[in-house]
Parts: structure tokens; C-alpha cells; sequence
């Protein structure tokens, strides 16, 4: 029973990890309608430079934190306006594989600029032991659900209480209807941007904190996938939610069916979603007009 | 140059190209490639059949994704069981490469349609995922499944003989790389102007359009799923004979980006495109290295120790550029040119 609760409790850290990506994924994709296939990648970057700010340059993690939020927001930005901006209207192929030219070439950059090594990271909210019941949690696992519960909440609640939520969820469900209503639907598509950069600039921080910083953070990106598909791909919240359900179920198969199933189970799960339901638990069903 | 070219009967509408200048240069290059083992270096002919083998693979991408318009991201699945097939058939139960490659470019193909069914569903972005998946999965079977696929250990062949050809020696291997690649460059060029070609055109630029017209939705995706995937396979198969030693490292999921790369900086939907595409993606870090010895020398230690994230950076950038800027490749851009000189001094 001990081993039941302690695999499901860092399930669920695993999974908060996975929801925070797979709420990256979703903010951008109800919003723009894209999906960013680098969004591992510019997690990797962020935790890179939090890594590069903490330990190179000392700065404090309250300091650090923030920091490293401004800077993914800018480089959420800055892509969305040089390379998704100019191809909107595309085919989805064209986009797709742009991002995707854009992922190989952050793996590469964080390569050639910080080594292949991977790397600790330390920082003060880690160490510490909590001890809940039976179920023993590493303070950095506590941070990372923190983290993960705290972006849930404020995603949905800036959806729904802000004006500029308001505009975006406008802009998602119908872009010329918003656009007619006097919403500036060019800003909103790189706020969505920004917003998804941010958070998974705190999943990349939380994972580096919790693991190492390293040249293969980026297969997380990957691995996130299944929670956005579960979730629905255009549900940031049941994004979030997937995120749990796949972390939970890629440990409970690991530690009770095979070895090996940590990294699969995710993507049996997408295969079987794809099949029954495609546009996920909570996503939207998409009609086609012709 | 032809220009005001016009086509008078029906024997010249459906011919592969009635222009017999075409005909003249195809020739011309058969002869240079036939005669290229006694010009160049031997690691010149062991690149030429890299090359041969991706833009077989590619080939076999662009039926799929180019021309029905289906995007997979599952090429490095796809050559994984290609290969793996191959390699266990021969190393294990023994079977003549003339049997087991076949085998293999058959199985792949079989094996897609595990793929090919959700595809019926799935468009687009799903799709992609859905095949990103399966080439995980198949990655994962063969590391964990030791019994039959010898995991992590990879699999050694012996030196490989076809049809009484020494294919273990890079001149034998060469050719027998490049007789394959014509003929998979035939047939794709055959099969697009067939009614089957026609009928994934027609679902690539609008599949409920097509279905419309009476083209079968289910029957046409799943066969180029299937065609597409055997030539894959026997990219596969063929990389296995080349290598003779294949582990799960050879097909990272980077191979997968690669091969889209290769179709998209040649020309999506176009043979003639993968393989220049092909000949592009797989040569890059070649010429990238001898443009760097030739302007700094003391570039080239640091070059060699980061070469494949600097070939990673140009790929990606290229395929960044090209999309933004030329989307029809580098076939397109030959297209484009040549409209331009036909127009010439008029606008195009």
C-alpha cells in the first residue's frame, strides 16, 4: 500500500510537470491554432539561462524566478514574431515543420552553448524532506505541484475573470468575429505566446531542480504530448488535468506491468485517445464545413 | 530552353516527358554514375550510397506526405522495422538477403497500416502526433524485447551477397544501391500518373472533395500508406546491408525530421525533389567542412566536435528559411528560374 501511494504521489509530480508543458501546448494552440512542436526545446532553453542565472551568476531563487519568466515571455515573443506571424494562413504542414526546423536548431544552440554535460542545479527551496503519512516527497517534488497548482488556477482564472482572457478565449472561438469587435488579435496571438513560454519556463525550472539540467530535457516536451491529447489539445485546464492522469499511469505501469513503460505508456495512451475520441476529454469537437 | 511547347496528342500528354532533351541529361547522368567508381575516391561512393538509401526513404516519404498529403513524423519507426526485419531474418533464421529484403519492405508496409487505420480519422497535426507515437513504440519494442529483437546488443549480419553480386564491397554496394533507386524513382514517377497517383493528389488538396468525386477514402490512404511504408522499409533493409551492424541508436527520432527535411528543401510531392533533397541534407555537413578547411583550418577540430549539432543548426534554419521563402524546394526554385528565362523580358 506504502509502495501504491509513494508511485502515485511522484506520479503526480511527474504529471504536474507534464501538465504544466501540456498547458503550454494548449494556451497556444486554442489561441493561434498551432501547435509548437519546440515547445520542449524552449523549455530547455529557459532552464538553461534559470540555470546559467542561478548558479553562474548567484542570484537568489525569489530573484531568479521572475527573471527567468521575463525572459521566456520575450522569447515567446520574439518567435511567434519572426517565424510564426509571417506563415499564418499556411498549410498546418508548413507550420508544423517550422517549428519543428526551430526545435532542432534550439537543441542544437543549447549544445554548442553550454556544453553536453549534464548539470545540478541547486537552489534554496530544495533538500528538504516532507513526510506526509506514508508518503515521503522531496521538497523541489513539493514546489513543482505547488507551482503546478498555482499556474492552473491563474490560467483560469485569467481566462475568466480578465478582459484580456476574455479577448482570448474570443479570439479562439472565432478570430474574424474578434477581430471585428475591435480586439487586436495580432497581440493576443503573441500573448498566448508568451504566456505558454512562461509556463513552461517553470516546468523546465521544476524539472531541472528536480532531476539536472541537461541536453535531453527537451524529450519532456515529447513526453507531454499525451497529456495535451488526453486533456484536449485546446483545453488549458484539462491539459493540466491529462498531465496528472499520464504521469500518474506511465508510474503505476512502470512499477506494477514492465520495465520501460514509464517513457511508452504515454504514447499507448495517445494512439487509444486518437482512435476513440480525438479531440480529448474536455477539447472541443471540430466540424468541418466544406 | 522550350517554350511555346504545345502538346498535340495523347500519347505525349501521359508520357514520364516527351521533351527529348530531358531524356538526353537522365542519360548523360546514368553514364557519369555509371562511370563514377573509376573516377572518385571510395569514400566518395560510400557517401553516393547514403545518399542512394535517404532518398530512396525519401521517396517513400514523399508518396505519403507530399503527394496524399498524409504528414508523418514515424520515417524513423518505419525504417526501424525495415531494417530490423532484414537484419533479424538474416542473422537469426538464416534467410538469403534476395528473400529477406523483400520481406522486410513487405512487413513495414503491413505493419503501417496498424498506422494507416486511426490515420482515417486523423488529418493533419493529429496524424503527425499519432505517427510520432508509433515510431516510440516501435523504438521501445526493440530495446525491451531482447527475445527476439536482441535489444539493446543490436544486431551484426554477415557479409551480405545478391543475386551473386558482392554487395559487402563499397563498388558492388553502389551499384546495387543505384539500380534500386531507379527503380523506386520509376516506379513512384509511374504510379503518380496512374489513376491510384491521381486519386492521392486529389485527397491531399481536399480529401472530402475527393470522396465526392468517388475516390475511396479508406482503400486510397491505406495503399499509399502501404506503398509509401515498403519503400521505407526497404530503405531500411538496405541501410542494414550497408552498415551490416544496426542498433536502436541508428533511428533516432531525429531521422524523422530529417527525412521531412529532405522532401521539403527538394520539393514536396516531386521524385526528382527527394533525391535532391536527399543529396542536400545528407552531403550538408561534408560541404560545411570542406567550405571550412578551405577558409579557416583551424576551424576544423572544433567543426569535428560539434558536428551534428552544427548540422542540426543548419537543418533546422534551412527548413525555416525555405519554408518562409520558397516553399516548392529546390525543385520549385529550378521551376521558377526557368519560367523566368522562358518569359523572359516579360513578367512571369
Amino acid at each position: 500500500m506504502d509502495y501504491l501511494l509513494n508511485i502515485t504521489a511522484s506520479g503526480l509530480v511527474l504529471g504536474a510537470m507534464y501538465g504544466l508543458i501540456a498547458m503550454a501546448f494548449s494556451v497556444i494552440y486554442k489561441t493561434t491554432g498551432v501547435v509548437n512542436f519546440a515547445q520542449g526545446e524552449m523549455m530547455m532553453l529557459t532552464a538553461y539561462i534559470a540555470w546559467s542565472l542561478g548558479m553562474t551568476l548567484a542570484l537568489p531563487f525569489w530573484l531568479m524566478l521572475p527573471l527567468v519568466c521575463v525572459i521566456a515571455a520575450l522569447i515567446g515573443g520574439l518567435v511567434e514574431y519572426a517565424i510564426i506571424r509571417p506563415m499564418m494562413g499556411e498549410p498546418p504542414f508548413a507550420i508544423i515543420m517550422a517549428t519543428m526546423g526551430l526545435a532542432i536548431v534550439i537543441r542544437s544552440l543549447t549544445i554548442l552553448l553550454w556544453g553536453v554535460n549534464a548539470e545540478g542545479f541547486d537552489a534554496s527551496v530544495k533538500g528538504g524532506l516532507l513526510e506526509i503519512g506514508p508518503v515521503v516527497l522531496f521538497s523541489e517534488q513539493v514546489f513543482a505541484l505547488a507551482v503546478f497548482l498555482l499556474v492552473s488556477v491563474g490560467i483560469w482564472a485569467f481566462m475568466r475573470f480578465t478582459r484580456v482572457g476574455t479577448a482570448m478565449r474570443a479570439t479562439a472561438l472565432d478570430e474574424s468575429a474578434a477581430l471585428l469587435m475591435g480586439i487586436n488579435v495580432r497581440r493576443i496571438h503573441s500573448l498566448a505566446w508568451a504566456i505558454s513560454s512562461i509556463i513552461a519556463a517553470l516546468a523546465g525550472v521544476c524539472f531541472a531542480l528536480a532531476f539536472s539540467r541537461s541536453p535531453s530535457m527537451w524529450f519532456l516536451g515529447l513526453q507531454s504530448f499525451p497529456a495535451s491529447i488526453l486533456g484536449g489539445l485546446d483545453a488549458p485546464l484539462g491539459s493540466a488535468l491529462g498531465g496528472l492522469l499520464v504521469g500518474v499511469s506511465a508510474n503505476l505501469s512502470e512499477g506494477y506491468i514492465g520495465q520501460g513503460l514509464k517513457e511508452i505508456s504515454g504514447f499507448v495512451i495517445i494512439i487509444l485517445v486518437l482512435m476513440i475520441r480525438p479531440y480529448g476529454l474536455f477539447g472541443r469537437r471540430d466540424l468541418e464545413r466544406v | 530552353m522550350r517554350s511555346g511547347h504545345a502538346v498535340e496528342d495523347y500519347r505525349q500528354l501521359v508520357a514520364l516527358s516527351d521533351n527529348p532533351i530531358t531524356w538526353f541529361w537522365v542519360g548523360l547522368l546514368i553514364l557519369l554514375l555509371l562511370a563514377l567508381p573509376g573516377l572518385v575516391p571510395t569514400y566518395t561512393l560510400v557517401m553516393a550510397s547514403a545518399v542512394g538509401i535517404a532518398a530512396i526513404g525519401a521517396i517513400g516519404l514523399n508518396l505519403l506526405t507530399g503527394t496524399t498529403g498524409l504528414i508523418s513524423l514515424g520515417q524513423a519507426g518505419f525504417l526501424a522495422v525495415g531494417a530490423y526485419t532484414c537484419a533479424l531474418l538474416m542473422a537469426d533464421y538464416g534467410w538469403p538477403a534476395e528473400a529477406a529484403m523483400p520481406a522486410a519492405a513487405i512487413f513495414t508496409g503491413l505493419l503501417s497500416l496498424v498506422i494507416g487505420v486511426p490515420s482515417l480519422r486523423l488529418k493533419g497535426l493529429y496524424l503527425a502526433i499519432t505517427t510520432l507515437a508509433f515510431s516510440l513504440i516501435v523504438t521501445h519494442f526493440i530495446l525491451y524485447s531482447e527475445n527476439l529483437t536482441h535489444g539493446p546488443f543490436g544486431v551484426r549480419i554477415a557479409n551480405p551477397t545478391m543475386l551473386g553480386m558482392d554487395i559487402a564491397s563499397d563498388v558492388g554496394f553502389y551499384y546495387f544501391v543505384g539500380i534500386l533507386l531507379l527503380l523506386v524513382s520509376l516506379f513512384a514517377l509511374n504510379v503518380m500518373r496512374t489513376r491510384i497517383g491521381r486519386a492521392w493528389i486529389a485527397i491531399r488538396d481536399h480529401d472530402i472533395a475527393a470522396q465526392v468525386m468517388g475516390i475511396n477514402l479508406v482503400h486510397y490512404k491505406l495503399l499509399a500508406f502501404f506503398v509509401s511504408s515498403s519503400i521505407v522499409g526497404l530503405a531500411g533493409a538496405l541501410t542494414t546491408l550497408r552498415l551490416r551492424f544496426i542498433n536502436v541508436e541508428v533511428f533516432d527520432l531525429l531521422i524523422s525530421i530529417e527525412a521531412l527535411a529532405m522532401i521539403i528543401v527538394g520539393g514536396l510531392g516531386s521524385v526528382a525533389g527527394s533525391i535532391l533533397g536527399a543529396a542536400f541534407i545528407v552531403l550538408l555537413p561534408e560541404g560545411v567542412r570542406i567550405l571550412l578547411d578551405f577558409l579557416t583550418p583551424e576551424m576544423k577540430t572544433a567543426y569535428s566536435n560539434y558536428v551534428y549539432e552544427v548540422r542540426g543548426l543548419l537543418i533546422g534554419a534551412i527548413v525555416i528559411i525555405i519554408l518562409r521563402v520558397e516553399s516548392g524546394g529546390l525543385v520549385g526554385i529550378w521551376m521558377k528560374t526557368k519560367r523566368y528565362w522562358i518569359n523572359w523580358p516579360l513578367p512571369i
